[in-house]
This record gives structure tokens, sequence and C-alpha cells, in this order.
């Protein structure tokens, strides 16, 4: 290829990449705009919002922030979200972690067969199985209680959690663990004080995504939780909707309802970030 | 939404076969192996008691349900197959499974074309890592509220509408009323192309860099790059991804929902995917009408859906990586 050409192509191809990285910043200038369109509205008044979805607040209406708050229930809401989420996402963890070891660190038939028979679970869709554990939940009389949700949230995260930390177990030595077993430690106590600690950025990252999973979850909630007093945030959400509608629209307050959603993810977000965005793409590159 | 899982089985180091060694059922050789052995089934158990009875049981039990007439309250009464044959003459659940087709396929196609083309982009981009950031950011955000937001972009004097109006166009489509599956489609493609940007920018990232330098010499387009560097030594990635795709597209309910707009109203049924047909003919809605022998016949027929397709999609895109 002559100079000439080699010059023109790069020239092409630094036209070409203008054109592309814009296109890039214009995908990252729609995610961003919609967000500050939430919070700029939410502090406008409905009739501004609808005569012009466009405009800047002229006053600050920051009683919709207020009114939201007060009217959607959120404070109960994001109290129960809390305890639920954390107590699901610790106890699915608690329960993946020594089956993730176990089975990956023992060769036998019978481990490969177990990882196989958990790993199906993975692909079982919600609604799949929504009907029979809506009865079993019934049958043991946990229906509309925080406590059975916790316990339907920690079976059904069961088989992604132990398939992703079986592949972190995997990869770690067995050196620390012989030398524990010949100072005589128990099996548990080596678990507990050598194995889980070294593991503790795979068990970290498991904690994480059940987390952000489990804080938007509505199927399981809506099905389950049947009284304001215990739903959910999503569900607060949704009712918070359903008020909305019936109560005379009022989009600022919606908006400022969405805006107190959106703030705590916002701020886990801005620290957890790299931590949540490596942990769910996991596994793919590899 | 998950992360993909296809790793810890098919890594090679995994199954006992490559390890004759250490393999006679149980028969450990080393003290540590010993130890293992014995805490098996004391690790695995709590594990695989819950599991089985809050997802296995009831994925079987769900078949045995689509046979019956039950509301969950009196005695389910034997159907046989007539669940099925309704399911076969409802249009509604026609129209769902198409939905749930359409979603699996086309909003797929657009996700991964999106994404790669996304990914591509933004390889040797500066600021990359805050570009990635925020495309991803939709991906934790509870689809409720990104659906709430959708519905007041394409709303009538929502931001489109009145950006039309300011235009000056006069005779502006009513989005909502009359496009409303294609807006939600849309809207799932935004919803989820950021995840798997990210995942698929974490296998093109392993790609060594001189590859790309050599095309560059050999003056190769944006497109042959593409076509003989980065999708094939991609391809376990997007084997694994079209698998991770496949299961949770068929997951996709709130974003769905939230177009009814509350606890109570459903959307309209054009809208509706299985998940959404289930909830509907069960616990949704005003009136809810717990039909649960035919809801299950549902369930079934979803299952057997994804299991046909996961099985296809393996053997489909089972091909040996491309050794550097």
């Amino acid at each position: 290829m002559s100079i000439a050409a080699l010059r023109r192509s790069s020239r092409r191809s630094s036209t070409w990449r203008k054109v592309a990285s814009a296109a890039v910043w214009l995908v990252i200038a729609f995610n961003l705009a919609v967000f500050l369109w939430v919070f700029v509205n939410s502090l406008r008044s409905h009739a501004e919002i609808f005569a012009n979805p466009w405009g800047l607040p002229r006053t600050l209406h920051t009683e919709n922030w207020m009114n939201a708050w007060v009217t959607s229930g959120f404070g109960a809401a994001i109290g129960n979200s809390v305890l639920v989420c954390i107590t699901a996402a610790v106890g699915i963890v608690v329960i993946s972690a020594p089956a993730g070891y176990i089975l990956a660190k023992t060769n036998r038939r019978l481990s490969e067969v177990a990882l196989m028979y958990i790993a199906v679970g993975v692909g079982v869709p919600t609604q799949v199985i929504v009907i029979p554990l809506f009865t079993i939940v019934q049958r043991l009389g946990l229906l509309n209680s925080l406590f059975g949700l916790v316990v339907v949230y920690v079976a059904l995260n069961l088989p992604f959690t132990i398939f992703l930390l079986a592949g972190f177990f995997r990869s770690m030595p067995d050196e620390l663990e012989e030398a524990a077993a010949l100072d005589g430690a128990g099996s548990l106590r080596t678990f507990a004080q050598i194995v889980a600690p070294m593991a503790r950025s795979g068990m970290t990252t498991a904690l994480i995504l059940n987390l952000v999973w489990l804080w938007a979850e509505v199927f399981l909630a809506l099905i389950l939780i049947q009284s304001t007093s215990k739903q959910t945030l999503p569900l607060a959400l949704l009712n918070f909707m359903a008020q909305q509608q019936y109560g005379g629209n009022d989009y600022g307050q919606l908006l400022a309802g969405i805006g107190i959603i959106l703030l705590p993810v916002l701020a886990a977000y801005i620290w957890l970030g790299r931590r949540i965005i490596e942990g769910m793409t996991v596994g793919a590159g590899k | 939404m998950t992360a993909p899982v296809a790793d810890p089985l098919t890594r090679p180091g995994g199954s006992g076969a490559s390890r004759p060694g250490r393999r006679a059922d149980g028969g450990a050789t080393s003290p540590l192996q010993r130890r293992r052995a014995k805490m098996f089934w004391p690790f695995l158990l709590p594990a695989l008691v819950l599991y089985t009875a809050f997802m296995v049981g009831p994925t079987l039990a769900s078949f045995w349900i689509s046979l019956h007439s039950w509301d969950g309250i009196t005695p389910m009464t034997w159907r046989g197959l007539t669940n099925f044959h309704l399911l076969l003459a409802d249009p509604v659940f026609h129209t769902a499974l198409l939905n749930t087709l359409v979603i699996l396929f086309g909003v797929g196609a657009a996700v991964f074309a999106l994404s790669f083309a996304l990914t591509m982009l933004l390889r040797d981009m500066a600021g990359r890592r805050f570009a990635r950031a925020v495309i991803f950011f939709p991906s934790i955000v509870s689809p409720l509220v990104l659906a709430i937001f959708w519905g007041f972009l394409f709303q009538q004097r929502g931001l489109l509408d009145s950006l039309l109006t300011g235009l000056g166009m006069a005779d502006r489509p009513n989005f909502l009323g009359d496009h409303l599956w294609l807006i939600v489609c849309l809207g799932m493609v935004w919803m989820s192309t950021g995840l798997y940007v990210t995942i698929i920018m974490a296998g093109v990232d392993q790609i060594p860099p001189y590859l790309y330098e050599e095309c560059e010499l050999a003056g190769a387009t944006a497109w042959q790059r593409f076509r003989y560097v980065t999708f094939p030594l991609t391809w376990d990635v997007i084997a694994t991804t079209t698998v991770l795709w496949t299961v949770s597209s068929l997951k996709i309910f709130d974003f769905i929902l939230a177009f009814g707009g509350t606890t109570n109203d459903l959307p309209p049924t054009s809208t509706w995917n299985t998940a959404l047909f289930i909830y509907g003919n069960t616990f949704g809605g005003r009136v809810p009408l717990y039909q649960f022998g035919y809801a299950s016949a549902a369930a079934v027929v979803t299952l057997v859906t994804i299991i046909v397709l996961v099985v296809l999609l393996r053997r489909l895109t089972r091909r040996e990586a491309v050794q550097l």
C-alpha cells in the first residue's frame, strides 16, 4: 500500500472514529439526561410539567419530595426492603458458600451430578413455579410475612450463587487448608477461619449481586405480600402509582417518589460501581 | 437479571475425568480429601433441601397442576390435557407466546447488535470507564422506575410529543395508544443493553491489542476487524451470553407490568408475555381469576420452550474456541 493510501485510510478512520464516538456520547447523554430530567422535574409542579416537560423549575417545589415521602409510605417500605434484602442476601451467601466449596473441591461423580442438578435451577423463571410456591408458602402459614418472603428469596437465589461461588473456590489453592488439617483444626473451623476469608472477594460479589436483584424484585413480593404495612419498596412504588392515578395525577410528586427510590441506588452505584459491574460480568469473559 | 453462569461446569479441571487418580467413589487419597468427603453432606444439604423444596418441587408440581382444574382452595379435579387444548385456542396466549419469542429473538438481536457496536466504539475511546458506568446504570435500576420514565417519554404531551409539537409537527403519532408493544420492546432494549455491553467488553478486552494493530497495518475496515478478529475471538462469550439472554428474557415481568400503571391494573393483553399471562390468569388484576390449572399449563409450555431453546442454542454455538 502506498503511503498516500495509508494516509488516506487513516484519515478516513479518524473521521469514522469521530462520528462513532459522537454516537456513543449521544447514548451516554441520553442516559444522563433521563436521570437529570427526573430530578429537575421532581422540583416542578404538575401544571408546569404538563405545560412544558422540557422546562426548568421557576420556583423549587421541594414540597413534592415531602409529599411523596408522606403519601407513598416509602419510609416503612424502605425499612421492610432493607430488612428483607439484607437478611436474604446474607442467608443466600451463608448457605451457598459451604455448598459451592464442597462441590468445587470434591472430585466425586456425585459432586458433578449435584452441581448439574443445581445449575438447572438458574434457568427456571419465577412464573413457572409461582403457583405451587404460593401454595407451599400458604400451607406453611408464611403468606404475607416478611420471613416467608426471605425464605423464598433465599431458596430461589441459591442456584446462581452456588454456581458463582463454586467457580471462586475452585481457583483457590489447597495448601493452607492442608496445613490447618495437619494442625488438627476441625473441618467447620477450617472452613470458617481459613477458606471463607480467602474467598472473601467472591462472597462480597455474591452478596452485592443478590442485594441488587432483591432490591428490585417485584413478582414474588407482589404475590406473597398482601398488606400495605409489609410491602417492600417496589410494591410501595406500584401502590404509589395507583394513588397518583386515582387521586389525580401529580407528576411532580410521582417524580419526587422516583427520586427517593433512585437516590440510594445512585449512591450505592457511585460507591460500589466497579464492583457491581465486575460482579455482574464475572465468568463471561473466561 | 442474572449474570453468566456457564463457568464452573465447563472448566475442564473441575470434572473428575481429567484426574483419574482421585476419582474412585469418594475413596480420597489425601487427608484433606478425606475430610472433605466427610463434610460433603453437611455442607451441601441445607442448600439442596431448600432448592429442592422451593424450586425443583414446584417445577414438577406445575406439570401435575397443569393437568387439573384448580382455584387453589377447593380440591383439584382431573382435566387431562384440556388445559393445553384451551391454551392452543386462546388468542391471548398466542399473543403472549409470540411476544415472548419477539422479546427473545427481536429484542435480543437488537440488544446484541447494539452492544457489539457500542463495545467496538468504546474500545479505544477516552473516558471509556465513565462511558461504561453510565451505559450500565439502567441495569441496576428497578425496571418499574425505568418503565415510568419510558411512559413519560412517549405519552401524549410527554417529552417526545411536545418536542415534535415544538418542531411544528401537526400529525403526531399516538405512541402509547397505537404502538405500545413497539415502545415496550424499545424500552427493553434500552434497559438490557448496558449489561451486555459490559459482558462483551470484558471479552473483547481479552483480545491482544497487537491483532488490531496488524489489522490497522493491513488496512482492514472496521467491519473486517469485527468479522475476522473480534467476533471469532469472543465466540465463547457470545455463546454464554445468548444462553443468559434466553433465560433472562423469559423472566422479564415488571417492566411490562408497569405499563398497566398500578398494582391492580394489568397492561393491555397485546403486551403480555408468558409471565404476564400467568400472572393475569392467577393473582393479577382487580378481580383475580385464580385459574391455577390453566396458568400452570402456560407455565409448562414456557418451561418446555426454554429447554428446547437452550439445548438448541448450545448445539448451535458449540464450536472450538480459537486458541491464541
